[in-house]
Order: structure tokens, then sequence, then C-alpha cells
């Protein structure tokens, strides 16, 4: 009888996030296509009903019935539980609880309250929230106003083994005493929690059961890590972004020796502080970017031979030391982005043949160094932006076939080079945000036919360099901001039919006829024509363009009515524009 | 080997074959009689289950399944639900299956009982 909401239950980590690659520079904003994923479409589409073609089963059908009448629903306590869980699920799916229609799931003995993000949660729902007593096994109250007394009532539901509570800043220590009741914890999550504090950790004593721990971001802890000393089953600890964390809390995390992921993200550590971490042999990801850490470390980290993911961004590593990475043949991602490291290093890599994503940006490295990464042929990423890598060094890259994904912008890359990594038919992604390339480089790269991205921002490509964009008929995303474009060339992106992100910045000679000749790429989402000759007579051709969601036309002759004007009659989903 | 290999194959064909075919006999609570197709019946899982698993059930001998549980206005909506979702799967159907606020609670209720 498992739930539907129940796969949420102690998932606190999120692999994919371990995982992703932060591809884009300044300039380009594919943020957006991330944040898009989290965005109310997943709200509609189950307003819709069911997904088309999968038929759907008559207990659906029902859900979705009493959600459409849900104002002759009182009382759902005589139903079997999965069933109002269900409804339950359903009515926070489409954003049609509110805190009458709660009422009517007191006492339904539901499992999984999941209320993240939801609007208008506060004290007074967490008393059905509670009622639901011994049945309740999670609950997630993030980003509500729930305060000490609304968690208060549930010191009871004591079989509960997921909380979230994250970015809940009515919570004081007081109220994190509650928590200390609630044995059965598995998985714990307080982000952003102010009252996080070596008094208010006092209530950490008590959950032995912790499997999950998240507090990423809580700026007082300070102190306060002693209390986690008998959590012995800790498998995932979360401190990223907590700065204030020193060497002193460290050593309290040397007896969690079932830890497999641990986050420090910008923690106030230094090498003393990792030799604490010594003894734990299961850690399979390490997160110390941003913290003061130098090469010392890297003997420590050498003993932790479970590592898949070390992220050691924006730390002091230099190349002396190196030499002690050669042992984590587990690791599949590294990254050490914005070290002071040079080819030197990357000799030590050369071994570690399941890394699949290595990041190296503004690395001193050059083309000798990029020797030493021929044989990492499970490499799927590949980061060297703002690296010292020229035409000659890419050579040594031509077999790596499962590349999907490269950055090379802002390096010294000419389009000769372009020519040595035109078979690497794998490529989805690459990044040639590059003053040196030009129509030719790209031209050499018209084999790449699986590219969903490409990014060519500041790249010299004119109207005849735009003939090469047929040959990728995949694109979702294409940036080219060189300034050469004219109208006559955007002809050439009309027929990208999968593109949700265009940017065609900075290219002073487009007119309102770019707007039409694009207006048949309905697909788009973000659109950017700033620092162009757009004017609001061409406004009317963006009619058609209804996923737009955001539109900047910054240093146009546009105006901020007029984009509001076209808003309002035709583009429902604009949310994000420029000029405001 | 090869040739008892190939007999139990097609053995099983045939049994399948016949799982499909024919019609059976759903009893409601009153003990009013629906008799439809045994492919209908097998949108629902219990149903599937109870009308295949070679000698559990007796009701895979003789294809009668009864409902004490089950009104007869439910379970006709119920039988109502297996040809529309038939319908749907082949494309036949595309208009929604209309159900009546009144029985809502109480159709979902069969509904997840028969897993359906």
């Amino acid at each position: 009888m498992g739930s539907a909401c129940s796969r949420k239950r102690g998932q606190l980590v999120h692999e994919d996030e371990l995982y992703s690659v932060k591809f884009s520079k300044s300039g380009s904003f594919k943020w957006l296509l991330h944040t898009l994923s989290r965005s109310s479409s997943d709200v509609l589409r189950k307003a819709q009903g069911p997904a088309p073609g999968r038929r759907p089963s008559l207990v659906e059908l029902c859900v979705a019935r009493v959600r459409q009448d849900i104002s002759r629903y009182s009382d759902f306590s005589m139903l079997p539980r999965d069933l109002s869980q269900q409804i339950f699920n359903e009515l926070v799916d489409c954003s049609y609880l509110t805190e009458e229609l709660l009422g009517a799931f007191r006492d339904c003995a539901l499992q999984d309250i999941c209320l993240e993000e939801y609007p208008g949660v506060k004290d007074a729902w967490m008393e059905v929230v509670a009622s639901q007593g011994q049945s309740l096994l999670s609950v997630d109250i993030s980003c509500s106003d729930v305060t000490d007394s609304g968690l208060n009532l549930l010191k009871d539901c004591s079989n509960m083994q997921s909380l979230a509570c994250n970015y809940c800043d009515q919570i004081s220590e007081h109220g994190l005493k509650t928590v200390s009741g609630l044995s059965n914890l598995t998985s714990l999550s307080l982000k952003k929690c102010a009252a996080v504090t070596p008094e208010g950790a006092k209530a950490f004593t008590n959950l032995v059961n912790l499997v999950n721990l998240d507090l990423e971001r809580c700026m007082n802890i300070h102190g306060g890590l002693v209390h986690l000393k008998g959590l012995t089953k800790l498998e995932t600890l979360n401190m990223r972004y907590c700065n204030c964390i020193t060497d002193s809390d460290m050593k309290y995390l040397s007896d969690f020796t079932n830890l497999r992921e641990l986050q420090l993200s910008c923690c106030k550590i230094s090498d003393r502080g990792v030799s604490y971490l010594k003894g734990l042999s299961k850690l399979s990801h390490l997160n110390l970017e941003g913290c003061a850490v130098t090469s010392a470390c890297l003997e420590v980290i050498s003993g932790l031979a479970s590592l898949v993911l070390l992220n050691l961004n924006r730390c002091g590593i230099y190349d002396e030391g190196c030499e002690n990475l050669e042992g984590l043949v587990k690791l599949k991602v590294l990254n050490l982005g914005f070290n002071r490291i040079t080819d030197a290093c990357l000799v030590h890599l050369k071994e570690l043949i399941s890394l699949e994503c290595l990041n190296l940006d503004s690395c001193k490295i050059g083309d000798e160094g990029l020797l030493h990464l021929k044989g990492l042929l499970q490499l799927r990423s590949l980061e060297l932006s703002d690296t010292e890598v020229g035409s000659n060094g890419l050579r040594h890259l031509s077999g790596l076939r499962n590349l999907h994904s490269m950055n090379l912008s802002f390096t010294l890359i000419t389009d000769i080079g372009l020519k040595k990594i035109a078979g690497l038919n794998s490529l989805k992604s690459i990044n040639l945000d590059n003053r040196q390339i030009t129509d030719n480089g790209l031209a050499a790269l018209t084999s790449l036919t699986g590219l969903t991205h490409l990014d060519l921002f500041g790249a010299r490509i004119t109207d005849s360099g735009t003939s090469c964009f047929r040959y990728f008929k995949g694109l979702q995303s294409l940036e080219v901001c060189g300034g050469l474009i004219t109208d006559a060339g955007v002809k050439n992106i009309k027929d990208l039919k999968a593109l949700t992100l265009l940017n065609l910045s900075q290219n002073a000679n487009l007119t309102d006829i770019t707007l039409e000749i694009i207006s048949g790429l309905t697909a788009l989402v973000s659109l950017n024509l700033s620092n162009s000759r757009v004017s609001n007579a061409g406004l009317h051709h963006l009619k058609p363009l209804q996923n737009l969601r955001s539109l900047f036309l910054e240093s146009c002759k546009v105006t901020a009515c007029e984009i509001k004007k076209i808003q309002l009659a035709a583009l429902p989903n604009l949310i994000s524009v420029r000029p405001e | 080997m090869t040739g008892k290999g190939e007999a139990a194959a097609q053995h099983r064909e045939e049994e399948e074959d016949g799982e499909m075919v024919g019609v059976v006999k759903l009893i409601s609570a009153e003990g009013f009689e629906f008799v439809i197709d045994k492919k209908a019946a097998m949108v629902s899982n219990t149903l599937r289950n109870m009308l295949t698993s070679p000698g559990g059930f007796a009701e895979s001998r003789d294809n009668e399944v009864r409902f004490p549980e089950i009104s007869t206005a439910i379970l006709e909506k119920i039988c109502q639900y297996f040809y529309w979702s038939l319908h749907y799967a082949s494309g036949k159907e595309t208009a929604e299956f209309p159900i009546e606020p009144e029985i809502t609670l109480e159709l979902m209720m069969a509904a997840n009982y028969l897993d359906t």
C-alpha cells in the first residue's frame, strides 16, 4: 500500500545535483532552463488530467472527480488511508488545498504530508497534520510560517521517519525540542534554520536513527556539532554554506564511519579540519568547494578509497601533493576548478579512468596537460573554460568518444583546433564563447549533428556562418552574440524548431524582421535580442510564441509599456521581462 | 528436447488465448449478475489474478466472481469503465468517463479493491 508521496520520504540528497556540471559563464542564462523544470508546468499537466496515451485507472478518475467537486466533501476519514492520501496529494499537486479543505483530512491516518513551499501553511494547519497520529511517517512544511507551537503539535507523531522544515524562520531553539522526541526519524532537514545553535542542537542527541541530516545554511551551528556525536548511523550530512563551521567543529565528524556523503562547501575549515575525516572509509561524495584547504589535505583524502565524487572547486589546491589523487580510482566526478594547478597536476589524473566529469575551469593548464586526459575514455563532461588550452591540445581529446559536454570558452583555441574534435559526435553541448572562433571553425563542426546546446556567445560568427546551423536540427539552446549577425543570418535559425533558448543579443543590426523570422519558433521559452534595433512596431510578431517565459529587449527601441500590452494580450506565460 | 520446448510454448499460447476469450459473470451484493467479456474483466488487476492463477481461486474455474460488498449500481459503473478503458486504449474512445458526484467515493473504494 505504498502511497504516491512516499518516494519523497528520506530523499534529502539529490544525486543529479551532485553530478550536475556548471556550464554557463556570465552573459549566458542557461540557469533559466534549469529553473523551469521546477515551474508550474507540472501543475498544469496534473490539472489537465492524466497524460494522453496511458489509460487512466478508475481510481485516478475518481480522485480527479473528487478534486472537481471538492466543496461537497467535509470528511474523508471513512476512506481507506491510501485513498485519502491520493486525494490529499492531488489537492496539493493542483494547488487546490486550503486551510478549510484540509479539515476534511482530520484523522485520516495519512502517512505523508508534503506541503513543501505550499502557500499559506501555518500553525492552524498543524493540528490536522498532527491528527494523523501514529500513521504519520513523513512531513514537509518547508518555507511555511509554522512556529514553535505548531511544530510542537507533532510531538505525539512518534513514528515519523522524515521531517523537513527548511527555511522555516519562525522556529526557535525552543521549537527544536519537539524534534528531539521523534527518535524514529531517519531523515531531518533544517535548511537555513537559525535555531540550530549549540543549545538548539541538543535536540539532535536522541535522534540515534538519523541516516540523513541536512543543516545547509544553518549559520549559528558553530559549537553545536558536539551534540551529533552519537548519530553513528548517519550516511549523508549536508552542511553547505554553514560558514561558521571551523576546524574545531570537524572533530565531531570523525566517528561517523557510515558516512557516504558529506557536503561542506564554504565552511571555514582548513587542512586540519579535513584531517578528521581520515577514518570515513565509506565516504563516496565529498564536497569541499570554497573551503580554505590546500594540497596538504590531499594526503588524508587519498585514504578515502570509496570516493566517487570529489569537489575541490575554488579551494587552494596547487600541484605539489596532487600525486595523492592517483589512488582514487573510483572517482567519477572531480572538480578542480579555480585552483592553482598546472599541467604538472594533470599527470596524476591519467589513471583515473572511471572519471566521467572533470572540471578544470580557470586552472593554469595548457596543451601539454591535456595529453594526460587522453586515456579517460569514460569522460562525459569536460570543463576547460578560462584555461590556456589551445588548438594543439585538442588533438589529445579526439578519442574521447563519450564526451557529451565540453566547455572551451575563453581559451586560446582557434578555428584550426576545432577540426580535431569534429569526430566527437556524442557531443550534445559545446561552449565556444571565444573571440578567435569564426565561421570557419563552426564549419568544421557540422558533423556534430547531435548538438542540443551551442554557445557561440562571443564568437565572430557572420551571416555566412549561420548556414551551418542547419546541421544542428536538434538544437535547444543557441547563443550567438558576436555582433555580426543581421536579419539575413537569422533566416538560418528559423528552422531550428526545437529551440527553447535563443540569445542573439549584441547584434546591433537586427531589426523587426528578425522578430518576424523567428515567430515560428514556438517552443521558445527564452528570447534575448537586447542591444538590437528591434522596436515596438515589431512586437506583434511575438504573439505565436506562447511558451515564452522570459524576454530580454534591453537597449532596444521598445518600451516597457508596449511589452506589457503584448504580455497581457497574447503571452500568458511570460514572467521575466526587460525592460520592465 | 527442442521438440518438447516448442510443444510447451504452443500450449502456453493456447492457454493465454483461452484466458482472453469467453465471458465472465460478476455478481453484486444484491445478487445482480453482469456477464461481461473476459477481456474487459482483465482491466482489473484483481480480477486478472483471480481468473488466471492456475488452480488458485475457484473463480478461475467457474468464471464467476461474487462481490458481497459492491452494490449493483457501482458494479454496473465498473463494468462500464472496463469497456471504456479498452476503447480508450485502442484510441476509439476520447470522451471523458462520466462519474456522478454522488457515487464517487463508493466507486473509488470499489475500484481500489479491484485494482483498476
